[in-house]
């Protein structure tokens, strides 16, 4: 974590392009000019430098937005919740849609359904996000004006009742969150799959099978709670992998996302403003990958003695 | 999976059926080539100057159109990998090196081609427009270099042509009549080019139509096969050496040095990949090469972690440690000793992240910070088509095929090279 604010400071200074000349307007006097790249702090030694930038991000300053002429953290603080939100229902659709797929495969392994849905899960696989995005929109929005293809919320929503204005976000999610699910709807399929089955043909199934016990009590009790630890590994980074993808997504959608913000922001070189975008995603990306590996030593003890020897 | 068509039979294929398309082209090229060997002894200096990437591109094609047939034919036999059967994934992969290789036969045009835009853009595709052909204000040259340039204009295409017009139809009585798109132009008779008497007027077809620009989809496909290979196969270059001298470095001496290289690729595995290449194209400006070297350097990671892993446990193996004693130095031994055995998870590795490399390399020209304008990308033509989508769904949906295809193609072959190195897998 530290390494990485170091990384970033390091690239913020080696690259090319003076910030304050963004400010200095030639018309502007020669004494006022050094005064606004005083206030930049561009000439002060790299270990003062240094030293005020660790500061101020441990402040939580990111310094003031170019084009929203706003601290950076007031404008990401608008764009935040709509991106965590939307990535955890897409996690949600991603876990629960390749569970349930993965668990009626294996009922029949090598039935009709288990072989459709595992040659369809190689082909959502392989599509990328904003391929399958824009065809989303072409075909269901453009050719079949069934949903709408960008933003979040309809002309008229100010006149909408509560439950209106639900119906209508989630109206306006659906084509947004199968781009963002479907891939990792694969993902999860396959690895579920080949555990499930896994655990199938262990011995113990066999024994549980002997002692008369039902094929719906073997499946809830014993099969799923082994077939899951491992999971949550792979949840953990494909958490990464979300938040990589709802960029893209929000892109194409043209929804008020953490991502739309950090590639407009990329656009118009608004420095201060990518670097907090990049670092707060960051950090999410890596407080999941914690939460991910505390899960995973709660469930299973004995990861957490051979972490300590 | 057993068909009897073998991977050959589709090489040979392709190979005759881009010389029997491109038979006049291909034995200008030929000319081309030796004219340019004849001036080379006479005018040495005028020779290297007229040295560009589009003409070693052309004459480098035309040779190998010619060669690798007959070699993978003679050599079919001894070489294993041509008998592999045919299915999806080998075709697609072969489709598209030979889209890298004989990319300016493949392609119809130069993928930067523009004429009369208002008369070609937004074709859809299969649609034709017709070419009228105008004389070219050039004398049949005598001296080699003259011909030369002639012939390197036919040859190397170029962005742009004087000697054609694009029209919706053209009526011939004293003077032309071209009408365009309800323009309406009058060209005198002595500028047509006449062969046989009657005016040239061909039709020229788009099979996958034009993008806003008036530029040939299909051709902008096949150049960016190109883009896509060669952006993959850069970073992937990178990625396998910094990947194994660090893997090695780290495990070999182990102990301190082998704690401070494992911490730095923790710390880079646990921030996503995408938003540091992204962070770093938006500082440093987008352009082939960083794009290249940045997803080089953000895909060595888990090549590093095997080549490590693999070194510690290979290091206490008697076979290693008799290496070592007999004195070969560090590279000796990482080459000799350590990549044989270690090279199938290698493979794998690499091809998967080949895939992701593309995957990447197209999704950051789609947001617009790619290859840059000056290449056709498959990720920046759907960017492109993404404003026209009510009108050209065509600009979109070959590109996303040809993505798609490659990605699928890409991954399903890791898995088989897989099945190859470790054949238990397969149950």
């Amino acid at each position: 974590m530290f390494l990485l604010i170091s990384f970033l400071f390091f690239l913020l200074r080696i690259s090319p392009g003076d910030p304050s000349l963004k400010f200095i307007s030639p018309d502007l006097s020669p004494k006022l000019a050094a005064k606004i790249r005083d206030s930049f702090n561009l000439n002060s030694s790299l270990v003062d430098q240094y030293k005020a930038f660790l500061i101020n991000l441990v402040r939580g300053n990111f310094g003031i937005s170019y084009t929203y002429r706003m601290p950076v953290l007031s404008v990401i603080k608008d764009y935040l919740p709509f991106t965590l939100i939307f990535s955890s229902i897409s996690f949600l659709i991603q876990i629960i849609a390749g569970f349930f797929l993965a668990l009626f495969s294996v009922k029949k392994i090598n039935g009709a359904f288990d072989k459709t849905i595992s040659k369809l899960s190689l082909i959502a696989y392989a599509i990328p996000s904003f391929v399958l995005g824009v065809s989303l929109i072409l075909v269901f929005s453009s050719a079949l004006n069934l949903f709408p293809s960008s933003g979040l919320s309809s002309f008229d929503f100010s006149s909408f009742s509560f439950f209106q204005r639900l119906s209508d976000y989630a109206f306006h999610l659906v084509l947004p969150l199968i781009t963002l699910s479907l891939s990792g709807v694969a993902v999860y399929y396959k690895y579920l799959r080949e555990n499930l089955e896994d655990v199938y043909n262990k011995t113990f199934v066999l024994n549980l099978r002997a002692h008369g016990f039902t094929e719906k009590e073997i499946t809830r009790k014993h099969v799923i709670p082994n077939a899951i630890n491992p999971l949550i590994s792979v949840a953990g980074v494909e958490l990464g992998i979300l938040f990589g993808g709802a960029l893209v997504t929000e892109v194409i959608f043209g929804l008020p996302g953490m991502g739309r913000l950090t590639v407009n922001a990329i656009l118009s070189r608004d420095y201060p403003l990518v670097i907090g975008c990049t670092f707060i995603s960051g950090v999410l990306v890596i407080l999941s990958n914690l939460a991910a590996d505390l899960i995973k030593v709660r469930v299973d003890k004995r990861l957490l003695k051979s972490t300590l020897n | 999976m057993t068909s009897k068509l073998k991977i050959w039979h589709l090489i040979i294929a392709i190979c005759i059926a881009l010389l029997l398309l491109n038979y006049g082209l291909v034995i200008k090229t030929y000319s081309l080539i030796i004219i340019y060997l004849q001036i080379i002894p006479e005018n040495y200096p005028r020779a290297i100057s007229q040295i560009g990437f589009s003409l070693i591109d052309s004459c480098a094609s035309a040779i190998l159109v010619v060669i690798i047939p007959i070699f993978v034919y003679l050599l079919r036999k001894r070489v294993k990998i041509f008998y592999v059967s045919l299915n999806f994934t080998s075709a697609a992969i072969i489709i598209l090196i030979s889209f890298f290789i004989f990319a300016p036969f493949a392609a119809s045009s130069n993928p930067n081609f523009q004429q009369n835009i208002s008369e070609t853009k937004l074709l859809p595709p299969f649609s034709s427009v017709e070419v009228i052909h105008l004389k070219r204000n050039e004398k049949p040259e005598q001296n080699l270099i003259g011909k030369f340039f002639n012939l390197k204009k036919e040859v190397v295409k170029n962005t742009f042509d004087e000697s054609i017009i694009f029209a919706d139809s053209i009526v011939i009585t004293k003077v032309a009549t071209i009408y365009q798109k309800g323009n309406q132009v009058i060209l005198p008779k002595d500028t047509i080019l006449f062969s046989y008497g009657k005016p040239v007027i061909t039709k020229k077809l788009f099979l996958f139509g034009t993008d806003e620009f008036g530029r040939d989809i299909y051709s902008r496909l096949v150049y960016g096969a190109r883009i896509s290979l060669f952006v993959g196969l850069g970073s992937v270059t990178i990625s396998l050496l910094l990947g194994l001298s660090l893997g090695f470095l780290a495990g070999y001496p182990g102990g301190f040095v082998d704690t401070i290289i494992s911490r730095v690729t923790d710390m880079f595995l646990s921030f996503p990949a995408i938003f540091l290449v992204i962070l770093i194209l938006a500082l440093f400006g987008n352009s082939l090469f960083t794009v290249i070297i940045v997803l080089g350097f953000s895909g060595w990671m888990s090549l590093f972690k095997i080549v490590r892993s693999e070194v510690v446990s290979l290091k206490q193996k008697d076979f290693f440690i008799s290496a070592k004693m007999s004195g070969l130095s560090g590279y000796r031994l990482l080459t000799k000793e350590v990549l044989p055995l270690i090279l199938a998870p290698v493979v794998v590795n690499l091809v998967f992240q080949y895939g992701s490399v593309i995957l990447a390399e197209a999704a950051l020209s789609f947001l617009g910070l790619g290859t840059g304008s000056s290449y056709p990308s498959w990720g920046a033509m759907i960017e492109a088509g993404q404003n026209y989508l009510t009108e050209a769904w065509w600009m979109i949906v070959p590109p996303g095929l040809c993505l798609f295809v490659t990605l699928y193609a890409a991954n399903n072959l890791g898995k088989e090279i897989n099945l190859i190195f470790n054949p238990r897998l397969k149950g």
